[in-house]
């Protein structure tokens, strides 16, 4: 099983969910988050007062899937996530080593 | 009665199985017979088969036949419904039980009932509080208590007891006051009726000679209560019990009554009493299904009306779906919330004698004309004319909430005699008034409930019936709509010095969603609500047409930010489209922080606000990218013909007309703070002024409103000016003693700001001023100005409600153009020194 986890842009969420529910996914987590990468933070003027703007708002997605499905839930994610400007965000995927559900008990894929 | 199963011999087992453990015990070996009585056989007979209630299981362990009787009641009544007929079923169930249980015990020994039980309104997962009441000793009542409690825990009930004589019933209930109060409502349930009696006799007695005491007592339990568990009028997730209005603030009054002070529930409170008794018992019923015979969730929370429960409480009492339900559940907690206040209210009328006297009379203390502030209430004084002047219901709200305290009793029931009928359009005091009172902060809240409950706002607002108690169905929203109104009015409070226009930033909140009390869109509604409203107030036509445009767009920057991409022009472009103006863009932005933050905790995150703020700050370059709107430069006045003739005249001149004060005078430095610190002097408050020059005199237009209604002599106003400009008049110091005598707690006010207006003007840097108001508050900042070095051209003073935005055009000291920034820097330090 994998973690997939994205950052994309906040107003992409919708066509991401969209799209990752073409391709089966039936479950996934949605956070406010904020951070910057290459896109940075910057400084900014704004009604004469300058302020930082040390982080930028993004939206995390977190998906576990089975292993067989990770290559396309992640392609879908980047298609769906892509607008070509700068800050459209990072995905990655981790290995997972176990999946409980809390209310039945079950576990490992079945608990997907 | 309750099935919580902390014991885990108490669960699984079926009707028919031996008890587990105290098989032996003498309570349970009794012969059946005699408490289950034929109606049982006929009950159990009713009952369809394979139907198996949880609460069932609960009752039917070690107990025998009196507690499977409990179980077939709750079985029977729970799958009806929540009436009234289960708490009777149950409490006669319950009793014979008790009575089975503690057999022939003999004189001098008694069960007594306390709590919802003794009270007959237990609730399926309400406690059992019981008393075992006795004249003997400890150590002889002990196994018989043991035989009596053991088997009431193993049937998994939630069980409060205590073994106790008369004398320490009494003595217990001297120091704790949940205790005092359990006694109030004791009731026998088997054994010695007459020792029952006399305890019941005893705790009466007791409880109305030390009423003085107790009542405070209870009063600040009732505070706390309400603090830590809300209103259950606002809540969409209220606790029927714990919240202010819920049922123990019905247990509250009843509690009141017996002290002979004030009347118990009148027929309306008693059907809000028995519909939160009913939601209550429908909740249980309904959790204890869905846990299948378990709480799933904590005690403490058992009362609380969550949500995801709403739907199928309101099937089980019938109504036609969760908003009906909560509508009335808001609406039985205003009616108990309510007769609890007037039964306080009885108390303080009561109890002002010798007890409560001060050792000083209170002050009495003049707020504004017709307005007193007495004793730590607001009331309108006794000579005000209401029917001439039906601002004044207005005014005195404001004046209580600007200075944080309650509307006076007296003074809300003569508004409830009479409700304000105010003529359209309100004249600007009412709504300056209402404006006040929407800026005020947290502390207009309760005035405004209180105004709603003495049919004010229906008076003023014949609209907010539309929204009053109606509950918003979702998971983001905490209040119901019209408290949602009054709290994005709050919030907005703290925000108006983001904004030019605090008026229209302080309507809007207060009506943006008032079109939910309609079908459709209630952005569309509520701009033409709006729009009407604003006539009514009397608003001009460009305001109304701004308060329209915040109501129909007032989820559009949330919209936008968070679901379209920012970097993409045409997203920034569409909302310069919506929005044309950065005034209005700014009064939108705080519109939006306010209605998220009255929201609920989660509606308005540091996430959020940023993406909000990106989108304002994007927009706003756009728009001021485009050039300034024509008309901005004019800070001369047209000067008057009468006018024209005063500076003819060349010489110091004063007219007055109504409340517009002109005062002609030769142009020198600091002439305005001058003429403003006389005004403030002769209790004038400055609400409006223009300054320009003609023909090298200054000609300085003002409304003054005097503070206490009453004209000035103007003749000394005249003779003051002139020694004003003549410095022979201690300015300074005759108001810092007259503000000494008046100085009142300023309630918490956002600071002050300046800020710098770079394309109002060529000519001359505009400085706008936005602060709270205050006495003199233009004499000072005019002042400041002045000891900065900058001198003013003209001035445009506005008073919205309580907030001041004033614009000063002004030149530095060179006679150019303010610039740079440690001239700008000075400016700022000295105008928010002044302020302090």
């Amino acid at each position: 099983m994998k973690l997939i986890t994205a950052i994309v842009k906040p107003f992409k969420v919708e066509d991401v969910k969209e799209a990752l529910k073409d391709v089966g996914v039936v479950g996934m987590t949605v956070s406010e988050a904020q951070g910057f990468g290459r896109q940075g933070g910057h400084t900014e003027v704004y009604r004469g007062a300058e302020y930082t703007v040390d982080f930028v708002p993004k939206v995390r997605i977190e998906i576990l899937v089975e292993d067989e499905l990770a290559q396309e839930v992640i392609e879908a994610l980047v298609k769906a996530a892509r607008t070509g400007q700068i800050g459209d965000g990072k995905v990655w995927a981790m290995p997972v080593e176990d999946v409980v559900r809390v209310r039945t008990g079950e576990r490992g894929p079945d608990a997907l | 009665m309750a099935p919580t199963h902390s014991d885990p011999r108490a669960t699984g087992r079926a009707a028919g199985d031996p008890p587990a453990s105290h098989a032996d015990d003498r309570a349970t070996g009794r012969p059946p017979a005699s408490h289950a009585g034929d109606g049982t056989a006929d009950r159990t007979a009713e009952r369809p088969p394979g139907v198996a209630n949880p609460a069932r299981v609960a009752y039917s362990g070690a107990t025998g036949a009196g507690a499977s009787q409990v179980a077939a009641v709750l079985e029977r009544e729970g799958r009806s419904n929540g009436g009234p007929a289960l708490r009777v079923a149950l409490v006669e169930a319950v009793d014979a039980w008790l009575a089975e249980l503690l057999g022939d015990a003999g004189p001098g020994i008694a069960l007594v009932a306390t709590g919802a039980y003794g009270r007959r309104e237990p609730a399926p997962c309400s406690d059992l509080d019981l008393m075992l009441l006795h004249t003997h000793d400890a150590e002889e009542i002990a196994p018989l208590a043991e035989r009596l409690w053991r088997p009431i825990w193993d049937a998994g009930v939630r069980l409060d007891h205590s073994v106790r004589t008369v004398d320490e019933a009494i003595a217990v209930a001297a120091t704790d006051l949940k205790t005092a109060l359990g006694l109030l409502d004791a009731r026998h349930v088997a054994g010695d009726a007459a020792l029952v009696t006399s305890l019941r006799e005893r705790a009466l007695e007791r409880w109305r000679a030390t009423a003085r005491e107790r009542l405070q007592q209870l009063r600040a339990a009732c505070k706390r209560r309400a603090e830590r568990h809300g209103e259950l009028a606002f809540l969409l997730e209220p606790d029927l019990k714990e919240a202010r209005g819920g049922l123990r603030d019905g247990h509250a009054v009843r509690a009141i009554s017996a002290t002979w002070v004030a009347a118990g529930l009148d027929r309306r409170g008693q059907a809000a009493y028995g519909l939160l008794l009913d939601t209550r018992q429908a909740l249980h019923l309904e959790l204890l299904e869905q846990g299948g015979g378990q709480v799933g969730r904590a005690r403490a929370a058992v009362d609380r009306l969550s949500l995801q429960e709403q739907d199928a409480v309101a099937a089980r009492l019938g109504e036609p779906g969760a908003e009906p339900l909560m509508r009335g559940v808001h609406e039985a907690g205003r009616t108990l919330a309510r007769a609890l206040d007037q039964s306080w209210r009885r108390v303080d009328a009561r109890h002002a004698g010798p007890a409560v006297r001060r050792w000083r009379r209170p002050v009495r203390r003049q707020l504004a004309g017709g307005v007193v502030a007495y004793d730590g209430e607001v009331l309108l004084a006794a000579g005000a004319d209401l029917a001439a002047r039906p601002w004044l219901a207005l005014e005195v709200a404001a004046e209580a909430a600007g200075a944080g305290m309650p509307l006076a009793p007296q003074t809300l029931r003569r508004l409830e005699a009479r409700p304000p009928h105010l003529p359209e359009p309100w004249p600007p005091r009412a709504r300056e008034a209402l404006v006040a009172l929407l800026g005020a902060g947290a502390s207009a809240i309760g005035v405004i409930e209180a105004l709603d409950q003495a049919g004010v706002m229906d008076a003023l607002l014949p609209e907010w019936g539309r929204v009053r108690c109606k509950p918003q169905r979702n998971p983001f929203h905490r209040w119901t709509v019209d408290r949602h109104l009054v709290e994005t009015a709050v919030h907005a409070a703290d925000l108006v010095r983001g904004v030019s226009r605090p008026d229209l930033l302080l309507l809007a909140a207060l009506l943006h969603d008032l079109g939910k009390g309609w079908p459709g869109d209630h952005s569309v509604t509520g701009a033409r609500l709006a729009a009407t409203v604003g006539s009514r107030f009397g608003l001009p036509a460009a305001d109304r047409s701004v308060l329209a445009e915040l109501v129909r767009n007032h989820l559009l920057l949330a919209d936008t930010a968070t679901r379209r991409d920012l970097d993409d022009p045409a997203t920034v472009r569409a909302v310069a489209r919506a929005v044309g103006d950065p005034g209005t863009l700014a009064l939108l932005h705080a519109l939006t922080e306010a209605d998220a933050r009255a929201t609920g905790p989660a509606a308005w995150t540091p996430w959020k606000a940023r993406l909000v703020e990106e989108l304002v700050r994007r927009v706003t370059e756009r728009i001021e990218g485009r050039p300034a709107p024509a008309g901005e430069e004019a800070p001369g006045v047209a000067v008057s013909p009468g006018t024209a003739e005063l500076v003819g005249r060349q010489g110091l001149a004063l007219q007055v007309d109504g409340e517009q004060v002109t005062v002609v005078a030769r142009d020198r430095r600091g002439l305005l703070w001058r003429v403003a610190g006389v005004l403030a002097l002769h209790r004038l408050d400055v609400r409006a002024a223009t300054a320009t020059t003609a023909e090298g005199m200054a000609v300085i237009t003002l409304s003054a409103d005097p503070r206490h209604g009453r004209d000035p002599e103007w003749r000394l106003v005249t003779d003051d000016l002139r020694r004003a400009f003549q410095d022979r008049l201690p300015l300074e110091r005759r108001l810092a003693e007259r503000e000494a005598a008046y100085r009142q707690p300023a309630p918490l006010r956002p600071p002050p700001r300046v800020l710098f207006d770079d394309r109002a003007s060529d000519l001359a840097t505009v400085v706008e001023v936005r602060c709270a108001d205050g006495p003199a508050i233009l004499y000072r900042i005019t002042r400041a100005l002045d000891a900065s070095g900058a001198r003013v051209l003209s001035a445009r003073i506005a008073t919205y409600g309580a907030e001041v935005v004033d614009a000063f055009y002004v030149l530095g000291p060179d006679g150019r153009r303010l610039d740079g920034p440690p001239q700008r820097a000075a400016l700022v330090t000295e105008v928010i020194g002044a302020l302090r």
